[in-house]
């Protein structure tokens, strides 16, 4: 401790340190020559004085530190003296890091990282998968995904195996239950507004560890049939809503025009198990059967039904409880619920499988469709980075090699190689450092726009990507790696020096001089390798471009331009049956008579949204078929297929009377052809789901128009009357066709829903057109993300280019004028210069070819209607980087032909 | 030229901080001929090492300088050894010794 006291003394001190020294020195030759040795004896004998002060000094200093200092002046000296030069360092590295910043910020919070609660890593989800379709499972109510060829998997349960698996005390600590968010109507002080909110058991903030931030969060209490309802609220929208005042702890709010008991809100930053949701506020499980869409008796049965899987389960692990060892005791008894549902032994042949997934970072759903995507996006911006740093490294390479005789001359003197290296590093780190500490408000920008990209307009669109202290940590590693990477080869070249030749070189000279083969080559093999990334990132880009103008060309079979959205649900403000389709129908009366209005039609979802409700088919006389698709329902207001535009091409379209008895539909061309082959299915009947149901009747056939996606093939759809099933009607979404902009319409539409009735929010006013947008927002987000990415690696690569080919110019300016002064065209000089560029340029393009061809096949899955190796992209990507390559080439060319002899030999 | 014995590595702090300790305060010239008289010249004191040796030691604590005046009328900066540098010298002896008495069984004929 004393001693790095008495250092940072001699630091503040050192000029007088220094003197004491000198003296001490002198006195001690003083005495030499007193004892009569002669003072050149003496100097020789004391040696290299001024080494040996350095010795000396070095006993005090933090040597490594005062150096670094040093190298560090000098590395600022320089940067100042080549302004041009720093500035493009630094800013391409910049946009290179910033790129990476940005892609990893949102993997960081999409893949890595944990749930905002005491140790996430101790959480396992449960799911099960099936081979086939099991018969246990009569229906699931959330998310389930395809497992293997033929098989199901899905995270949701029915409630009487939650309640078997939580008696097992051997393996969780607790075992809580959720399900996925909805949007409720609530209305607090007067005003109605459309937000999610999530169910969750009583055990869930304690299973989770989430301390309330105000009041008390559940207990199981809570959640039992018959409690009194309560709500906890999410800190942020308690921030928002309610300005952060506790006094709304014991108050109510209006959820679906019932009241709810606020009795506290949860921890800041808490946004339950699913990061791509945001719910404002928690309500136990047991409230569902009071806020549920359904009749009340039918969604109460819920609780007992052993084959509606509906809720989603996480545990905490008890402590040194391994993921496998609690899933098999979980298994054995899941196996044993299931098989005990089944009515037969056939029925038990596929039992569902239950499984345990780590927790850590919540449910995997994002992290599902995001993952793949991500990584693609961060190579891309890692190879933006590599370009980057191969071009500074051959601008730096450029520098050094005119630098050469300096370092030969401090070599020769004695000087460490490695400390050469060093300084040479801390000047490469220096610029990346620098380019790292721009990047991060590239990043910041970054992030907003790809949030911007992948939101489309969705106004819950939630990604908690950030600049956070882990991304800091990532950028700045990157910086550092970056920095010794671009710097290490032009250092260690430089200073593998043969001394006598270099130091023989004279300043001018350069183009013959020994060592010159190998610099030139090492820089062509850099240009080369940033032509060839390049081409990989322009083929990637166009690749993702056509595959967004093939969704975007795709005739959806109506009229998507013009349409506005309005998303109502007037059964969460308490309508109910009769009374909520004479609400629908008297807001669809007046939404007619705004100005501008063509044409107004509401259905139970919008087309082309990712919605889908399928059924199986049932038609008399008939035996069904293996094969049979069934079909998707859409429930629409007979103005529908006239309002989108979707023409009828046999029979009749629907008629308002047809809504009162709804016993009338009418089917798409694909549903005819599918279930009448050539015969005319009007007339006919058919019934839909489980039997006995309701026979409809067939009156039209529209055309086919796009049901669930853009992607999709035709598929049979059947379009009947909204008010075919009065006691399951809920939400609609209105279409209104204006004659101008959609948008304008908007605030005409709020106040005729807001006169209607105070309590009814509206969800969401979109247009038809963005919604459709919606759904290929990823297919958007890497077309432009893809472009941009593309256009910053030519620019970089360019600009490498022109560096080294005006560097080789500049070189060679003495061999040119020997050339032109004996006769050499200027065309020819041009062409010499030219065909060096192609030379590079065309090995580059070969390499980035045979790259293109090896790694485009792992885009497949994110192309559609193309090839991953589409020749059309391949060739215009060629296209442009030749383009490109020879109009950063012919500035070069161009000054070199414009060489005057006479002064090129003079400067020789 | 005489011929000089390199002093052993490592040994240097041990034979300054011994000098110090037998005769006292001493400026640098005089602790070198004082190295040089006591082993009847065998040991010479390369300046260049103890120039640096003793400013590594005035890091470590082992020494203070104190400028003064010397004999002949000169300024000088005397070393005086500390607490510190006493506890050194017993530390360094007795490693050396230690080493001594292994060579000088590996080197005795047997």
């Amino acid at each position: 401790m004393n001693e790095i006291l008495r250092r940072i003394r001699f630091l503040f001190h050192r000029a007088e340190y220094e003197r004491d020294l000198e003296e001490e020195m002198r006195h001690h030759l003083a005495l030499l020559e007193e004892d009569g040795r002669p003072d050149a004896a003496a100097h020789r004998q004391f040696g290299n004085v001024t080494s040996l002060k350095e010795e000396s000094r070095s006993m005090w200093t933090f040597a490594i530190l005062e150096q670094f200092a040093q190298d560090l002046r000098y590395a600022l000296r320089n940067m100042a003296a080549t302004p041009l030069f720093t500035a493009t360092a630094v800013l391409s590295l910049a946009l290179g890091i910033g790129a990476n910043t940005a892609i990893y910020s949102f993997m960081d919070a999409i893949l890595l990282r944990g749930l905002p609660v005491p140790h996430p890593e101790e959480l396992a989800i449960a799911e099960w998968h099936a081979p086939r379709r099991s018969a246990v499972v009569k229906g699931i109510n959330g998310s389930n995904r395809r497992y293997g060829k033929g098989g199901f998997a899905s995270p949701n349960f029915p409630f009487s195996a939650y309640e078997i698996l939580r008696s097992e005390k051997d393996t969780f600590s607790t075992l809580f239950a959720y399900t996925y968010a909805q949007n409720f109507n609530v209305i607090t002080g007067g005003e109605a507004e459309s937000i999610p909110g999530g169910f969750v058991s009583g055990n869930y903030f304690s299973g989770l560890r989430v301390p309330p931030a105000a009041g008390r969060l559940f207990g199981d209490a809570d959640d039992r049939s018959g409690s009194p309802p309560v709500v906890v609220l999410a800190y942020a929208y308690w921030q928002r809503r309610f300005d952060g005042s506790p006094s709304v702890i014991g108050k109510s709010i209006l959820l679906n025009n019932l009241p709810f008991t606020v009795v506290g809100v949860s921890a800041p930053g808490f946004f339950g198990v699913d990061p791509q949701t945001n719910p404002a506020f928690f309500l136990p499980i047991h409230a569902i059967p009071t806020l549920a869409a359904k009749p009340v008796e039918e969604a109460r049965s819920r609780f007992l039904d052993d084959h509606f899987y509906w809720i989603e389960m996480m545990g905490r692990l008890l402590p040194g409880v391994g993921i496998e060892q609690a899933q098999a005791v979980m298994r054995a008894r899941f196996r044993a619920f299931a098989a005990g549902t089944a009515a037969t032994p056939k029925d038990a042949e596929v039992l569902p499988e239950l499984s345990l997934a780590e927790g850590a970072s919540g449910l995997d759903t994002l992290r599902r469709q995001y993952s793949k995507p991500l990584y693609v996006l961060m190579i891309m911006v890692g190879l933006i980075l590599a370009i980057a740093c191969a071009n500074i490294a051959n601008l730096l390479l450029a520098r050094a090699a005119a630098r050469r005789r300096e370092i030969a001359v401090r070599l020769s003197l004695g000087a460490g190689r490695g400390r050469i290296v060093r300084q040479m590093l801390t000047e490469s780190v220096l610029l990346s450092v620098t380019g790292g500490a721009l990047g991060l408000s590239v990043a910041f920008a970054g992030i907003r726009f790809i949030t911007w990209l992948l939101a489309n307009g969705r106004e819950q669109f939630t990604l908690r990507a950030g600049l956070n202290w882990p991304v800091l940590g990532f950028t700045f590693a990157l910086a550092l790696v970056a920095g010794v990477l671009f710097g290490l080869a032009p250092a260690l070249q430089a200073t593998n020096v043969d001394f006598t030749p270099a130091l023989k070189e004279s300043p001018l000279q350069g183009s013959n001089a020994p060592g010159r083969r190998f610099r030139p080559r090492l820089g062509q093999v850099l240009i080369a390798l940033q032509i060839a990334v390049s081409l990989l990132l322009v083929i990637g880009a166009g690749l993702f471009v056509r595959t967004l103008s093939n969704l975007q060309a795709i005739d959806v079979g109506f009229n998507r331009e013009n349409v506005l959205l309005v998303n109502v649900n007037g059964r969460q403000a308490g309508y109910r049956d009769a009374a909520l389709a004479r609400f629908y129908s008297g807001l669809l009366d007046r939404f007619r008579e705004i100005p501008g209005v063509r044409a107004a039609s509401a259905s139970n979802f919008p087309l082309v949204s990712r919605y889908t409700n399928s059924n199986s088919v049932v038609i008399p006389g008939r035996t069904a078929q293996p094969g049979d698709p069934g079909a998707n329902l859409l429930h629409i207001d007979p103005a529908f297929l006239e309002t989108m535009e979707i023409p009828v091409l046999l029979g009749r379209n629907l008629k308002p009377a047809d809504l009162a008895p709804a016993t009338v539909v009418v089917v798409n061309e694909k549903f005819a052809s599918t279930y009448f082959g050539s015969e005319s299915p009007i007339g006919r009947q058919f019934g839909v789901g489980k039997q006995p149901s309701p026979l409809l009747e067939i009156v039209g056939v529209a055309r086919a128009a796009h049901y669930n996606s853009l992607q999709e093939d035709s598929q049979p759809v059947i379009y009947l009357p909204y008010t075919q099933n009065l006691a399951g009607l809920g939400q609609l979404f209105f279409e209104i066709r204006t004659a101008g902009p959609p948008r304008s319409a908007a605030g005409a539409v709020r106040r005729i829903v807001h006169d209607a009735s105070s309590s009814v929010s509206i969800g969401e006013i979109t247009t038809q057109a963005q919604r459709i947008d919606q759904t290929i927002s990823q297919e958007r987000t890497f077309a432009e993300l893809g472009s941009c990415f593309a256009a910053l690696a030519l620019a970089i690569a360019c600009v490498g280019l022109y560096g080294a080919m005006a560097y080789t110019v500049a070189r060679r300016t003495g061999e040119i004028g020997i050339r032109m002064a004996l006769g050499a065209q200027r065309s020819g000089i041009i062409y010499m210069v030219l065909r060096e560029v192609l030379i590079t340029t065309a090995a580059g393009l070969l390499l980035g070819y045979g790259a293109a061809r090896l790694t485009t096949r792992f885009v497949e899955s994110f192309l559609f209607r193309m090839q991953p190796n589409d020749l059309l992209a391949i060739v215009t990507a060629i296209g442009i980087l030749l383009a490109a390559a020879l109009a950063a080439g012919s500035v070069p060319a161009l000054r070199a032909s414009r060489i005057d002899p006479a002064s090129a030999l003079r400067n020789e | 030229m005489r011929s000089r014995t390199e002093i052993p590595p490592g040994t240097l702090y041990m034979l300054i901080l011994k000098s110090l300790a037998r005769i006292g305060p001493m400026h640098g010239y005089g602790i070198a001929q004082y190295i040089g008289q006591i082993s009847e010249d065998v040991l010479q004191v390369e300046e260049g090492s103890l120039y640096p040796a003793l400013q590594r030691m005035l890091v470590k604590g082992w020494v203070e300088g104190e400028w003064k005046q010397s004999e002949n009328n000169r300024r000088a900066r005397y070393y005086r050894m500390t607490a510190a540098g006493r506890k050194q010298l017993t530390r360094e002896v007795g490693e050396f010794g230690r080493v001594m008495a292994a060579i000088a069984r590996l080197i005795e004929p047997a």
